[in-house]
Parts: structure tokens; C-alpha cells; sequence
């Protein structure tokens, strides 16, 4: 907690050497910008976190009069393709963390071809022909109640997670909660890749079922009941969210597993039909800068996808800390293996039936 | 002009309620979204709705919970209605503004207030644990859900009984009283068959609101697996990768198909409607029931209810407004804090959300009253089948679930163009709420209608007066307790409402069932727990007033 103030304070102080270096004057798309005078964004990212994001943008680009409709994803799948459709006029930048919709969107020919001058400072996995960005780099963890699982009692990898689940399954019977991935686009895609990834995810299922898991479609209403004990331990949550949550129930923890960590990234792209597509580059380019992602780090938590952003919500140091354990979702059209039907609905089949339900 | 006047109520209830009725039905034929240009006509979306196991057991499941929800709620809701209008019940001015607090809270806050009461590490819970080392109930059950539902559904039946009652004729009543029938006698033979069009018609519309959980089953179902219907629906935006519109219209006219057969058995109850006017030429002073040696055991009853249903997840709700942290192994003496009413104040939209909120709701509300009114006058006296045809319209609209209901308004607010530019201010959002209620406010005035005797209609003819003179100095002034019910019942539903328009929406036209779901998502509970709490503050403050507003109408 004292370690992020002080980094707070830190920021502060940077802020007001780095502004001068990243001025409206410098984007060679403010001018057109000005004369649009607006942006149109949807975006999953909640509107409480994304305020300081928002303001410092604004603070950049005062002429800018910014509309964000703070969606969840299927809202703005649903929105952006039927506006779309109709020619009425639709989001000029499109921020979403479901990452498929998102490259399936993009993919059938919605998203603007911009290469960012920010370009080089992004892994080349997470940009997906100029058109897909993925802007933040968020470790998807095991969440944990800290009051009462003991330090020592949490699992530290996916393997740990097996063996404990297949050791006390009356200890952590209806103990423990995860995505349910019929519901949860997000919670489909952590576990088709945890299946790539990690030969004994199979296995992780039958435990899960065996203690009668229970399986939600929002992290919101996981980390809530983990925090309350109704819960223990909640698998698959995006770490991001639970430093926000820290911050006001300290008896949440989580471990970033030690075997490997995936990583996740909420993607962006330029609408083609934007009306304001000058403001949507402008503001494309300002999240993925370095004062952009600065403030993303520091003020809404949200892990930065720079490796020069430094602290400790980072992808420096999540890669510092992990090294090769790192394993991003990548930015690119592999995603939309998952939408195939047959074998989406073959995964389904294979998860209910390890689940027993 | 009486012609024209019903021909132009028929049309417009049609147009408004074939527009995304239609659009639905249109998509539920096609192989993807209908504006999708490789849409092409197709059956298939039928073939495997109707064949999967999944939709088979959410149907029963449904079924199961409509149908105990609506055995519990009718009942005591008609019983409550009986004691708090028609006797000297003690202290009945205070308990009817709580007893309607479950209709205007969001389904998911009341949810989550039974999780935090009653849930395995409820406070209520613990307390039971600690006293007989087990708790001896289980809320995450399809028990759970049943009784919860049903409970929770008393007010609605509630309102459309007493709104019956009221316009009771009390000579009826006292003649019963004098024959020597005690009280509970007089409900069960007199007062209540009196006003069962208004018994039955609440027990169609709950029946119906019981496929349209969704957030109860939500909270307290599908964590353990429990599908009904809604979250049924709610799979098939995902269980594809991307949202199916056509299977999910199937399921949508799956739950429209139930209004025809439902319809039918009401009106056919109902077919001698003379039987039930009682709203008579002769104005008689109201003498409530004195309830004798029963007055306390039936206070009891209400405050039974009252704290099952109403208080238990109201304190669920407060409490966690007011501690940062709670459950097991936590003193909540020790976290006790009022940082998430401050930290409201800073959540952007916040105040324009709430004013939103209680415009669409008074004003928009009171609008749509009138705009049902029409209608109900329309359909008044008249002997024709168009009244029948308009007996099924009227509730197709609220048979959508709210997932499906909120898209086709996009699509209509899209792809009609003469309304587009509506699309973005809140007008958009009062029309689809509107339409979606239609059954539910024209119920309560065309039930009270039903109640005026012919004669004074007949009587101000005879003198002279038009047909328009005849509606307002005669019609509307007898049926004004069916008006302001149906305003109340309008007022919470647009306050409590949100899927509806989800996509009407904007920056601009926030209401405070939209701030609630934004903030599910990102769980933060403790902000809606404290957004729930000024919510039941301030729009119970405006029910109190409003209730001693239409007391006063009374004298």
C-alpha cells in the first residue's frame, strides 16, 4: 500500500517533467483532430478507473469534447455491428477486453489501418496488422482470501492448484469459484488457453468439479464473495482487478502462478467509419505513450504494456519477476480459432461434462 | 369520432408493439443477424433451440419457478391488499410505502442483499450457525429462488388488488358484516371474488414476469448451474463466440408463445365482466372492517412478510454500504466506514443518473398513464374483436425477456428512420419503456373500468354530454384509484428498469439501473450498496408522499 503511494508521489513529480516532452503541438494528427472537436469511445473499462486516463488526455487535448460509453462487451459487440450496419453512425475507437470479438471485428475489415508512432515501443505480438492494438498487459491470477487461507496454504502454480484440489476436495468443497466459460467470453479464453498451454488442465477441471466449483460471468461478484469467505479462492482473475479491490478490502491477495502466467491485453482499434478518425489516432497514440501508459500503471492500476514504463505494475516487471513464465494471449487472428463452432462447442461439451453438470 | 378515436388506439398499439415483436420474428427465420449481409432464410435456429436438452431443462426450470412464484405471491399479496384497504389494520400508513420497496429495487441488489443476510456466510447466517452449529437453509437453490421470487412479488399483486379495493363499493361488505360474517369470511367470499379480474389479471402478469428473472436466478441460481429461461438466453450471446441473434429470438418466441394460452384462460374467466361492476351511482362513506381479536395476529403477518421479504435483504443491503469489509471471521464493528457514499460523490454521472432517473420515472411514468388511459377508454364498452386481438397485444411486449427486448429497440431506433433521430435523448428510452409496461399499466385502469357501472356513463348521455365530456367528468374521475395505482406501478418499474434500454443509452441519458450494472461489472458492491440506499431513501420518500397525495384524493 505505502510502496504505491510513494510511487503516486513519484509520478507526480514525473508528470511534471515528461508533460512538456508530449504536447498536443508534437501529434501531427492534433490539427485535424481540432477541427473534428470530438471522440466517440466504447470501452469495457470501467468509467471510475479510466478517469484518470480520461483527464489527462483531456488535460492534453482541452478542445477535444470526449464521450465515453462505458459498455460491457457484448454490448459493444452488439452496438458497434448494428450501427454499423445501418450507416447511423457508430464509436470512433473501439476498446474492448474481449479480446476475439475484438480481432474478429477488426478482421472482417471494421478496423482503420494507423500505424502509432508509438509502434516501436509495443511487443511485436501485440500489434496485429495496424489496425489491433493490444494496449495493456494484465497477468491473469489466482485470487485468495488472505484472512483465511494461510500464506502457506496457496496454491503457487497451476500444478499446485491440481494437486491441492485432488488432496483436501472436502476442504474447499463450493470453496472455490471461476469463470464459466458458456457465459463469459473472457473466462472461454483464458481456459482454451490454459488447455494449450498446460498439459493437466483436464485435470484442474475434474478437481473443480469434484469440489463442486461454482462459476460465475463477472470477476466483480467472484472477488466479493472471496473477500466475504463464501469463497476462498477464485481462479482465472485478472490481476488488475484485484489491486483495484485491494485498495479497499485488504483481506484479498493473489499469486501470479509460478509455472506460467497468462498474460491478457485489452485490444483497441480505430472504427474505418469513424467520424472523428483524427481524435481516435490521437487518442490511440496518447495510450500507448509513455505518459499514457504512465498514468494507466499508477492511477487506474491497469498493468502497463510498455517494457520502459517502470513499477511494479508492469510488464517490465512482471517479466523481471516471472521471466519465462510470461505467456501473453496474443494480438492476431489465432484468437478466432476459438469462435470456430464445432470446436467451441466440443470444449463446452468437454468442460461441463469435468464439471459433472 | 368514437370510430375513429378506436381505430387509431388499435393501430398504434399494433404498430409499437409489431416493431421489435416483428423484427424479432423476422431474425428468428434467418441463419445470422438480420443485417448482416449473408443472412440468409433459414430453419435452423429452430432445429437447435427446440432440440437442445439445455433449453428443455430451462424451460422447466422456469415453468417450475413461474408457477410457484405466482402461488405464493397472489394469495398473500390479495390478502395484504384485503387487510390494508379494506380494515382498521393498525399503523397501515406506514407500512405501505415498505411494502412496496421490492418492486423499485433492482432485482440483483435485492439478490445480493439475501447474499449478504442470508447467504452461507451471511451475517443472519453466522448468527444461526453460532447458535445451532449449522445453517439451517440453503439460498442457493431452486427453493431459494422460489420463495425469494415469490416473495418478492407480493407487492405487485398487492398493488393491483388494493387498487380493485379501493373502488369497492363498501355497502356490499357491510352487508355481509351485519349478516354476522367475521372478517376473513367477508375477504374469501366477498370482497375478494369481487375483485378477482384484478386477481387474475396480476396472477397472468406475474406468471409472466416469472420467465423474466433475471437477475434473482442470476445471483442465486447460476452460480451452482441452475438455468432457467433468461440465463438460458444469456449463454447463447456467448456460447458462440458471437451473440446469435436468430437462436436467441427462438427462445424469445418461445416465452411469447406461453402469452396466448394465458390470455386465452383469463378471458374466458372473465366473460361476464357485468358481474364485477361495483363502482356504483350511490356515494357511500367508507368504513373499514373492524378486524376485532384478529387486529394484532394480522399485524404480525405483515411484519412477518415485511421482514422476510423486505427488511432482511434491505439490511444485507446497508450494511454493506457501510463496512469495507465483511463475512466470516470479521468483526463488523471494526470495518465499519461512510468512505463509499464519499466516494460516490466522485463517480462521474452520478446526479444526472438519479435525476434521469426520477424524470423518466414521475413524469415519463405519468405520460405513459395517459397514454394507456386512451387506450383503456378505447377499448371500453366496446363489443368488438379488435378488443380481444388487443387483449393478446398488449402482452407480447413484456413476454420478450429484457436481453432480447433491449436489442430489437436498437434495431427499431436503427433501422426505422423517421424515429432515429429520437435514438439518443431519453425519449427513446421513455417509448421502449412504455411499450414493455403496456400490460402491466393498462391492467390496473382497464381493470378499474371494468368496475364502473354503466349507468353513469348513461346517465351524463342522457343529459347531453359527448362522448369526450362523458370520459372526463364521468369515466376517469371513478377510475382515478386504477390511475394513480397504475402511475405508482409505472414510476418503480421505469425506476427499477434497465435491459430495456441498455442500448438507448448514452452519455447524457444515464439512469441509476445502468450506473448499477456498470458497477456489477467491475464488483464493486460496496458503491452499489450505497447507491441502493439513497435509492430507497429518496424514492420512498417520494411513494410516502405520493401515497398520502392519492389518501388525501379519498376524502
Amino acid at each position: 500500500m505505502n510502496s504505491l503511494r510513494l510511487g503516486t508521489l513519484v509520478f507526480c513529480v514525473l508528470m511534471a517533467s515528461v508533460s512538456p516532452g508530449y504536447t498536443a503541438e508534437t501529434n501531427p494528427n492534433a490539427a485535424a483532430a481540432q477541427k473534428e472537436g470530438k471522440l466517440i469511445i466504447y470501452s469495457s473499462t470501467d468509467s471510475a478507473s479510466v478517469e484518470p486516463i480520461l483527464q489527462d488526455f483531456k488535460a492534453l487535448y482541452p478542445f477535444l469534447q470526449v464521450e465515453y460509453n462505458d459498455l460491457n462487451t457484448t454490448e459493444i459487440y452488439n452496438r458497434f455491428t448494428a450501427e454499423s450496419a445501418s450507416g447511423s453512425g457508430t464509436a470512433d475507437f473501439m476498446w474492448s477486453s474481449a479480446m476475439d470479438l475484438q480481432i474478429q471485428l477488426a478482421s472482417k475489415g471494421n478496423a482503420l489501418t494507423y500505424a502509432s508512432p508509438e509502434n516501436s515501443s509495443l511487443p511485436k505480438w501485440a500489434i496485429w496488422q495496424n489496425q489491433a492494438y493490444g494496449t495493456t498487459f494484465e497477468p491473469v491470477s489466482i485470487a485468495y482470501n488472505k484472512r483465511l487461507l494461510p500464506a502457506d496454504a496457496v496454491p503457487q502454480s497451476h500444478a499446485d492448484l491440481v494437486k491441492l484440489l485432488k488432496a483436501k476436495p472436502d476442504v474447499y468443497k463450493e470453496k472455490i469459484a471461476t469463470f464459466d466459460p458458456e457465459k463469459s467470453g473472457v473466462g472461454f479464453l483464458m481456459m482454451t488457453q490454459d488447455a494449450k498451454v498446460f498439459p493437466q488442465f483436464w485435470d484442474l477441471a475434474k478437481g473443480l468439479g469434484a469440489t463442486g466449483a461454482k462459476v460465475y460471468t463477472s470477476t466483480g461478484a467472484m472477488l466479493e464473495k472471496v473477500g466475504s469467505g463464501e469463497h476462498t479462492l477464485a481462479y482465472n482473475i485478472i490481476g488488475s482487478y484485484v489491486l483495484l479491490r485491494q485498495k479497499k478490502d485488504a483481506s484479498l491477495g493473489y499469486v501470479l502462478p509460478k509455472d506460467y502466467t497468462l498474460v491478457f491485453s485489452r485490444i483497441a482499434f480505430i472504427s474505418k467509419s469513424a467520424r472523428n478518425p483524427n481524435a481516435a489516432k490521437l487518442f490511440l497514440d496518447y495510450l500507448l505513450s509513455k505518459r499514457g501508459q504512465t498514468v494507466m500503471s499508477e492511477k487506474s492500476l491497469v498493468y502497463s504494456i510498455r517494457s520502459d514504463v517502470p513499477g511494479p505494475i508492469t510488464a517490465a516487471g512482471l517479466n523481471k519477476d516471472l521471466g519465462k513464465a510470461v505467456k501473453p494471449i496474443e494480438v492476431n487472428t489465432d484468437i478466432l480459432a476459438g469462435l470456430e463452432q464445432t470446436k467451441r462447442l466440443e470444449f463446452m461439451k468437454q468442460w461441463k461434462e469435468a464439471l459433472k453438470r | 369520432m368514437n370510430r375513429t378515436f378506436r381505430s387509431f388506439a388499435v393501430v398504434t398499439v399494433a404498430l409499437v408493439v409489431f416493431g421489435p415483436l416483428g423484427l424479432i420474428i423476422y431474425q428468428s427465420f434467418l441463419s445470422e443477424a438480420f443485417f448482416s449481409p449473408t443472412a440468409r432464410p433459414s430453419l435452423g435456429a429452430y432445429q437447435y433451440v427446440l432440440a437442445d436438452s439445455g433449453f428443455h431443462s430451462a424451460f422447466g426450470t422456469s415453468l417450475l419457478v413461474s408457477f410457484g412464484m405466482t402461488v405464493i405471491a397472489v394469495p398473500l399479496g390479495s390478502l395484504l391488499a384485503f387487510l390494508l384497504v379494506r380494515t382498521d389494520l393498525p399503523w397501515k400508513k406506514f407500512l405501505e410505502p415498505w411494502l412496496l420497496v421490492p418492486i423499485f429495487l433492482s432485482p440483483v441488489v435485492l439478490a445480493f442483499g439475501y447474499v449478504v443476510a442470508v447467504g452461507p456466510v451471511g451475517f443472519f447466517s453466522l448468527w444461526a450457525k453460532s447458535l445451532l452449529g449449522t445453517i439451517p437453509w440453503r439460498l442457493y437453490s431452486l427453493y431459494g429462488l422460489i420463495v425469494i421470487a415469490g416473495l418478492t412479488h407480493v407487492p405487485h399483486s398487492f398493488l393491483y388488488v388494493s387498487s380493485a379495493l379501493r373502488s369497492l363499493d363498501p355497502s356490499v361488505e357491510e352487508a355481509a358484516r351485519v349478516a354476522g360474517a367475521g372478517p376473513w369470511r367477508i375477504a374469501a367470499t366477498v370482497s375478494l371474488p369481487l375483485v378477482l379480474p384484478s386477481i387474475l389479471f396480476s396472477s397472468a402478469l406475474i406468471f409472466l414476469l416469472g420467465f423474466e428473472l433475471f437477475g434473482l436466478p442470476l445471483v442465486l441460481g447460476d452460480p451452482a448451474g441452475l438455468l432457467v429461461l433468461t440465463t438460458y438466453l444469456y449463454k447463447l450471446t456467448n456460447l458462440l463466440g458471437v451473440p446469435s441473434y436468430h437462436l436467441m429470438a427462438v427462445v424469445a418466441l418461445s416465452i411469447v408463445a406461453l402469452t396466448f394460452p394465458l390470455v386465452y384462460a383469463q378471458r374466458r374467466m372473465l366473460r361476464t365482466a357485468g358481474r364485477f361492476a361495483v363502482i356504483g351511482g350511490k356515494g357511500q362513506a367508507f368504513r373499514p372492517l373492524p378486524l376485532g381479536a384478529f387486529r394484532w395476529p394480522a399485524v404480525g403477518i405483515v411484519l412477518l412478510w415485511l421482514l422476510v421479504t423486505v427488511l432482511l435483504p434491505l439490511i444485507g443491503v446497508a450494511l454493506r454500504s457501510v463496512v469495507s469489509q465483511w463475512g466470516e471471521g470479521i468483526n463488523l464493528a471494526e470495518v465499519l466506514t461512510l468512505d463509499h457514499f464519499r466516494e460516490l460523490q466522485n463517480h462521474p454521472n452520478l446526479i444526472r443518473g438519479i435525476i434521469n432517473t426520477l424524470l423518466l420515472g414521475g413524469i415519463g411514468g405519468a405520460l405513459s398513464v395517459g397514454f394507456y388511459a386512451i387506450i383503456g377508454l378505447a377499448a371500453h364498452r366496446w363489443q368488438s374483436r379488435w378488443v380481444s386481438f388487443l387483449d393478446y397485444l398488449v402482452m407480447l411486449p413484456r413476454a420478450l425477456p429484457g436481453l432480447i427486448v433491449g436489442l430489437a429497440f436498437l434495431w427499431v431506433f436503427l433501422f426505422f428512420k423517421p424515429i432515429a433521430p429520437l435514438r439518443t435523448t431519453l425519449f427513446s428510452l421513455w417509448i421502449a419503456y412504455t411499450v414493455v409496461w403496456l400490460a402491466y399499466g393498462l391492467r390496473l385502469i382497464s381493470a378499474s373500468l371494468l368496475q364502473v357501472k354503466p349507468e353513469l356513463e348513461e346517465a351524463a348521455r342522457v343529459i347531453g354530454a359527448g362522448q369526450g365530456k362523458v370520459y372526463g367528468d364521468v369515466t376517469l374521475p371513478l377510475i382515478r384509484f386504477g390511475l394513480i395505482g397504475s402511475w405508482l406501478l409505472m414510476f418503480m418499474m421505469f425506476v427499477r428498469e434497465y435491459s430495456t434500454g441498455v442500448y438507448l443509452l448514452g452519455p447524457g441519458t444515464e439512469v441509476i439501473g445502468s450506473l448499477i450494472v456498470s458497477l456489477w461489472g467491475t464488483g464493486a458492491l460496496d458503491l452499489i450498496s450505497a447507491l441502493s440506499v439513497i435509492e430507497v431513501v429518496s424514492v420512498g420518500l417520494i411513494l410516502f408522499i405520493a401515497l398520502r397525495l392519492g389518501v388525501r384524493l379519498d376524502a
